[in-house]
C-alpha cells in the first residue's frame, strides 16, 4: 500500500496522473500477497511489539513500538527470510512466552517495564555464552530490532538528518566538537 | 489489394532503422534524426518515458517496504540479475527477469541485462574516460585480436563532440595514458584521496589517482538546458532514474532530443529477429521483428541499419540473420562473427582503512570515485601477462554506533553515532585479451519465447587474467602500505564474467575483411549499409569503462553512413 501512496504522491509532484505500470504490479503482486500472510498470531504481534518496545523504549523520543519496528520485523522476516529462518523466529518467541509464563505466572506483556528489561537482560547474558547455533534467536531479534529503528523515518530524519537531495559534497568537512570520538 | 500492400510497406518503411535505444542506439537515433533521416528506433522492451516511468525516484529510504532489500521470493526467482549491485528493490523493475530471457552457460556468464526504452543508460555507472593510442596499438603491439583500424587521432574531435552534449566532468589531468576531454568542472577527491594521491605520486614515477571522469552535469551548459536538464544534485539514487537530468542516459537526452526533430519514431515491445538480406540487391533491406506482447512478426524497411542491440544481443541477431549469400550470419565471411569475445575482470578488491585524518570527514554526496588509470605495460611490457588494469579507488568517513545494551541504553547508543577512522577501497578493472575460443553461438535447438534461438556463452578467464589479479592485489596492497593504510586486506570474488557489464566483441572492427567483420567506420566489410557501434564492434577492450567510445564511434559512424547515403554509395 505503501508504494501506492508513493505513487500517488508522485503524481501530485508531477501535476499528473500515473497509472500503475504492468511491470510494477508483477513485482508488487509478490509482495502484496505475501504480505497478507502474517507468520503469527495477533497476540505473537502485540507480544513482538512489547518486546521490539523494551530493547528500546520510548524516553522522550518514540520507541521502537511507536515506530512499528515488530511490524517491520514481521514484513522482513515474511518476505526476506528462508522458511527456517522464520520457524526458528516463531519458536523463539513461543519459547520466550512459555518461560516468562512459568518463571512470572503472568505473560511478558503484563510483566512490569522493569521486569520486562530484566527478562531480556537475562536472555542477552545467555546468548552472549551460547554458541550462535545453541541460541539463534536472540541475537536476531536485537540485530532487526535495531535495523528497524535505525531505518525508521523517525531516526533517518530526525537523528541522521538524512536527506533525498544534498545537492553538495564537501570531501574535506570538518567534524563537530560534538561529533568526535 | 497491391495498393494496400504498397501502402502497408510504405508505412513501414523509413529512412534509416536502429536497433535498440540504449547509450548506443540513443546517439544514433540523435544523429540520424538530426541529419534529416525518418529514423524507426526498435526497443525490445517496454516504453520508459523520461521522469514519468521513474516510480520510484522520489522515495525516501524509509517508504520502501523492505528497506531496499529484495524480497527473497524475488532473488531466487531470478539468481543471476540478483547478483548485480544495482539489482535492489529501488530499480529492480528496470532490469530483466532470468526465466523469462534464458541462455545457455557453457561456462558461467551472468549475463546483466536491461530491456526497456534507454536500455542499461539509465543503471550504468557513469564513468567516461577516453582511451588513449596506448590502447588502440595494444592489440598490433602484444600481438593479439587484430590492429584495431583506428587510431586516437581518429577518434578524438567525436570524443568532443558527444562529450559536450552528454555533459561530462573531469579534470585535465595531463596523462598522455588517458587523454583530457571537454569537460565540466570535476567532482572533488576527499581529503583522504588526495593525500593518497600525493603519496602516490611521491613514490612512483607513473602512478596517478585522479577524479574519475564521469557523465554528471557538474555545471550545465547551454545545450543542456535545451535538453531540459540541470545540474547534478548528488543524489547518487542514479538507478532510479534522473528526475534532473543530471547524469547522461537516452531517455534525458538524445532520444528526447531525437523526438524534438520530428524524424524519430519509437517502436517498444520489438524483439529483432534478424536483419533482411537480398541476394539481388546485395544489401540490408530492413529488419524482421517479433511484437513482444503479441507474437506477431513484422517486416521494417530502411536504406540504413544500425545495430545498437547492446554487444551480446548484437551477436545474437547477426547470428540470426542468416541468407543464402551468409549462410554463418550477417556479414560474416571472416568466420569471426560471434568469436574474440572479451569483457572487464572486476574479481579483485583492497581494502583498508587509514588512522589520519580525524578532524575531517565528507558532508553531503559524490556520485563518482577515484580513479587509479592503468599504469602496467604502458609505455613497454614490463610484468609475465600482457596489458593491464585501471583501479576504482575511494575514501569515506563512516558512522557506526555501539549496539552495547538493552532499553534506554541501547537506544542512548544507537542515537549518539560516532565517527570511524577513514576506510579506504579499490576495485579493479582488468583488460581480458580476446580470444578465438571465446564465443558466443546459436542452440541449435533451444529458443526463447519470441522463437528465437539460445545464446551459448562460452566465455572465461585464462592464465593472463589470474596472473593480474595477484599483480592488481600486490600492487594495490604495496600502494596502500606506503601510504600508512592499515588493516588492508585483499579478496577476489571470483565472479564470473559478465557481473562487469563490459561485455565487448564478437562482431569486431578491423582492417582485413578476411580477419574482420567490420571497418573502420563500423560499417560491414561485406554488407555496406549495415554498421555496428554498441560493443560489439570493439577489437580490445582497454581498461576504460567503454560507454563514452560507444557514444563517440556510434556519432562518427552515422556522420559517414549520412555522407556514403547522399553520395548513393549505400
Amino acid at each position: 500500500m505503501k508504494r501506492r501512496t508513493a505513487l500517488k504522491s508522485l503524481a501530485l509532484v508531477m501535476g499528473g496522473t500515473i497509472a500503475l505500470p504492468a511491470w510494477a504490479k508483477a513485482w508488487n503482486a509478490d509482495i502484496l500477497s505475501s504480505n497478507s500472510n502474517w507468520l503469527v498470531s495477533p497476540d505473537q504481534q502485540a507480544l513482538l511489539a512489547e518486546i521490539v518496545e523494551t530493547i528500546i523504549p520510548a524516553t522522550n523520543t518514540p520507541g521502537a513500538k511507536d515506530l512499528g519496528v515488530h511490524r517491520f520485523i514481521l514484513t522482513m522476516l515474511t518476505d526476506c527470510y528462508e522458511k527456517s529462518a522464520q520457524n526458528r523466529f516463531v519458536e523463539g518467541l513461543k519459547e520466550l512466552d512459555e518461560t516468562v509464563r512459568a518463571s512470572y505466572g503472568k505473560s511478558f506483556v503484563t510483566c512490569t517495564p522493569a521486569q520486562r528489561l530484566e527478562i531480556l537482560k537475562a536472555r542477552e547474558e545467555v546468548a552472549k555464552i551460547l554458541p550462535p547455533e545453541k541460541e539463534p534467536f536472540f541475537p536476531f531479534l536485537k540485530n532487526i530490532t535495531i535495523q528497524g529503528y535505525l531505518n525508521s523515518e523517525y531516526v533517518m530524519r530526525e537523528v541522521y538528518k538524512y536527506e533525498l537531495v544534498p545537492g553538495r559534497y564537501n570531501g574535506c568537512f570538518p567534524v563537530t566538537a560534538s561529533a568526535k570520538k | 489489394m497491391a495498393n494496400l500492400n504498397t501502402d502497408s510497406i510504405k508505412n513501414r518503411t523509413y529512412d534509416a532503422i536502429v536497433i535498440g535505444s540504449g547509450i548506443s542506439g540513443g546517439w544514433a537515433a540523435k544523429e540520424l534524426t538530426g541529419k534529416g533521416l525518418k529514423t524507426l528506433v526498435l526497443e525490445r522492451g517496454r516504453d520508459v518515458k523520461h521522469v514519468t516511468d521513474y516510480p520510484t525516484t522520489f522515495k525516501n529510504p524509509w517508504e520502501f517496504e523492505h528497506r531496499g532489500q529484495v524480497p527473497l521470493e524475488i532473488t531466487k526467482a531470478n539468481p543471476i540479475i540478483s547478483r548485480c549491485y544495482a539489482f535492489r528493490e529501488d530499480a529492480m523493475h528496470f532490469f530483466v527477469k532470468d526465466q523469462e530471457h534464458p541462455y545457455v552457460q557453457e561456462k558461467p556468464f551472468d549475463w546483466i541485462r536491461g530491456y526497456q526504452v534507454g536500455g542499461k543508460s539509465l543503471l550504468w555507472a557513469r564513468h567516461t574516460q577516453r582511451w588513449s593510442d596506448f590502447d588502440f596499438e595494444g592489440p598490433a603491439r602484444d600481438g593479439f585480436a587484430v590492429d584495431w583500424p583506428i587510431r586516437y587521432k581518429d577518434i578524438a574531435p567525436w570524443y568532443s563532440y558527444v562529450e559536450k552534449f552528454a555533459g561530462i566532468s573531469g579534470n585535465k589531468d595531463g596523462l598522455p595514458e588517458l587523454p583530457d576531454g571537454e569537460f565540466l568542472p570535476p567532482l572533488e577527491l576527499n581529503c583522504v584521496e588526495k593525500y593518497f594521491k600525493d603519496q602516490v605520486k611521491s613514490k612512483y614515477q607513473d602512478r596517478h589517482v585522479i577524479i574519475s571522469r564521469c557523465a554528471h552535469l557538474t555545471e550545465p551548459q547551454a545545450i543542456h538546458h535545451q535538453q531540459g536538464r540541470g545540474k547534478c544534485q548528488n543524489r547518487v539514487l542514479c538507478q532510479r532514474g534522473c528526475p534532473y537530468g543530471g547524469y547522461f542516459s537516452s531517455n534525458a537526452s538524445t532520444l528526447p532530443w531525437a523526438a524534438k526533430t520530428g524524424n524519430l519514431t519509437m517502436r517498444p515491445q520489438a524483439v529483432v529477429q534478424s536483419i533482411i538480406y537480398d541476394d539481388r540487391k546485395g544489401k540490408a533491406t530492413g529488419v524482421r521483428i517479433i511484437d513482444a506482447i503479441t507474437k506477431e512478426a513484422i517486416e521494417f524497411y530502411a536504406p540504413i541499419i544500425f545495430v545498437n542491440a547492446a554487444a551480446i544481443n548484437t551477436n545474437l541477431i547477426l547470428l540470426n540473420s542468416t541468407s543464402s549469400r551468409f549462410p554463418n550470419g550477417l556479414g560474416n565471411d571472416s568466420g569471426v562473427l560471434g568469436k574474440y569475445v572479451a569483457f572487464h575482470n572486476y574479481r579483485a578488491r583492497v581494502s583498508g582503512s587509514y588512522e589520519g585524518f580525524l578532524d575531517t570527514t565528507t558532508d553531503g554526496r559524490r556520485p563518482t570515485s577515484g580513479y587509479i588509470p592503468r599504469f602496467r605495460n604502458v609505455f613497454k611490457q614490463e610484468t609475465d601477462f600482457l596489458r593491464g588494469y585501471a583501479a576504482g579507488f575511494s575514501a569515506n568517513r563512516g558512522q557506526y554506533q555501539s549496539r552495547n545494551g538493552l532499553g534506554a541504553e541501547l537506544k542512548e547508543n544507537l542515537l549518539t553515532p560516532k565517527l570511524g577512522n577513514w576506510s579506504v577501497g579499490s576495485h579493479m578493472m582488468g583488460e581480458t585479451i580476446p580470444k578465438e575460443t571465446s564465443t558466443l553461438s546459436l542452440d541449435p535447438a533451444l529458443k526463447d519465447e519470441w522463437g528465437i534461438p539460445q545464446l551459448r556463452f562460452n566465455i572465461g578467464y585464462d592464465d593472463n587474467d589470474e596472473k593480474m589479479v595477484k599483480d592488481y592485489l600486490e600492487q594495490i596492497s604495496d600502494m596502500f602500505t606506503k601510504a600508512g593504510f592499515k588493516n588492508i586486506t585483499t579478496s577476489d570474488s571470483k565472479q564470473a564474467p559478465g557481473l562487469d557489464i563490459h561485455e565487448m566483441g564478437g562482431a569486431r572492427m578491423g582492417k582485413d575483411p578476411k580477419t574482420s567483420i567490420l571497418n573502420s567506420w563500423n560499417q560491414m566489410h561485406a554488407c555496406k549499409n549495415v554498421f555496428v557501434t554498441d560493443g560489439a564492434c570493439m577489437t580490445s577492450t582497454a581498461t576504460q569503462n567503454p560507454s563514452l567510445t560507444y557514444m563517440a564511434l556510434t556519432a562518427r559512424a552515422a556522420y559517414y553512413a549520412v555522407k556514403e547515403l547522399k553520395k548513393r554509395n549505400l
